[in-house]
């Protein structure tokens, strides 16, 4: 069975470790020989490196003498701050935790992709499908903690007489955003890794420099993409009709 | 040049039709032959139909940009917004053509 090096050592030393929370929470793993995926030892890996630079970053923070990381971090910082406010609205930064987060977080899990060693974690349509419940679950919470129990009122179109039609289609659409955030970042991902091992069979040398710089490229954009988009949800939930 | 693109689009289709000749292979009841022809014909498609739409996108936002510079930021949210969600039309042929048995 085909695994990364560093899935090997997990699924060597800690395969116990894996099996026994697995099975506590009755979701036996597909392999119990290998329960570590490449796709969970990635995600850890980005986690634990992403814990250290900000637990480092935070205990170094200062106002009159901030280094590169801090400015660059600021430069994000702000950037997200902007957008919130320009498409949610005045209250917009108040969700800026949940975006920087989806946009910090899924860059870096693009971007490990490129290291030889490691595998995107995004390639594999779990992990998209995590990110994509978990923006519908916060953003429909957004819209109730905003309206009360009013949220439902979006859904209802702007006769009473349509309601059960609009109410169908709206519910089907916003399932349906949950299902094209999830495949937009998967099928791009695993869309540029399948051309880049295409590309590495057929010409070996110059052109897969080429689609490296164009997954890159790609990462970016989609990460934007996914915050842009969290942020139109979001931004849909909590408006208020004036 | 619509009756032109008519012949054109009977014409593939029909001398595509020796796929169906051929004998079943493991995957079910389409041959692999059939899938495949399929599949290039979908993301074909697929991939020309979303060229045509995002090229009306960026070409509206260029004009928009020329008519009104001041107005770059928004225009530029809303370019980059429109073309993903045109390109997401065509990705979601190429999981179906990965995906479909």
């Amino acid at each position: 069975m085909h695994e990364l090096w560093i899935t090997k050592i997990f699924n060597d030393n800690l395969a116990g470790l894996a099996n026994g929370v697995l099975n506590a929470v009755h979701v036996p793993a597909a392999n119990p020989r290998f329960p570590w995926t490449d796709w969970m030892v990635c995600e850890l890996i980005v986690v634990a490196c992403m814990v250290i630079f900000f637990g480092v970053l935070r205990a170094r923070l200062s106002v009159d003498n901030p280094g590169k990381a801090q400015h660059v971090m600021e430069i994000i910082y702000d950037f997200i701050h902007a957008s919130s406010e320009e498409i949610v609205g005045h209250e917009g930064p108040r969700y800026l935790a949940f975006f920087g987060t989806i946009f910090i977080y899924i860059l870096c899990l693009n971007l490990i992709g490129i290291i030889p060693g490691f595998d995107s974690p995004t390639m594999y349509p779990m992990v998209p499908l995590a990110f994509a419940v978990c923006t519908f679950i916060f953003y429909n919470y957004t819209g109730i903690r905003e309206h009360g129990a009013g949220y439902v009122k979006q859904f209802l179109g702007p006769f009473l007489l349509l309601a059960p039609l609009m109410l169908l289609i709206e519910v089907i659409s916003h399932f349906a955003r949950m299902l094209s955030l999830t495949v937009r970042l998967f099928a791009n991902m695993f869309a540029g890794e399948q051309v880049y091992i295409t590309f590495i069979t057929l010409t070996k040398v110059v052109f897969p420099v080429i689609f490296i710089g164009l997954h890159t490229f790609v990462a970016l954009l989609q990460a934007y993409i996914f915050m842009l988009l969290a942020m139109v949800y979001v931004g849909g939930a909590v408006s208020h009709e004036h | 040049m619509n009756k032109k693109l008519m012949m054109l689009a009977i014409t593939l289709m029909a001398m595509a039709s020796p796929m169906l000749a051929q004998g079943n292979a493991a995957g079910g009841d389409v041959s692999n032959g059939t899938r495949l022809g399929a599949a290039y014909l979908a993301m074909g498609i697929a991939s020309g139909l979303c060229g045509i739409g995002q090229g009306r996108a960026t070409a509206s936002a260029a004009e928009a940009i020329a008519r009104n510079p001041g107005a770059v930021a928004a225009i530029r949210v809303a370019l980059i917004l429109g073309l993903v969600l045109i390109e997401s039309l065509a990705l979601y042929t190429l999981v179906i053509t990965f995906v479909a048995k």
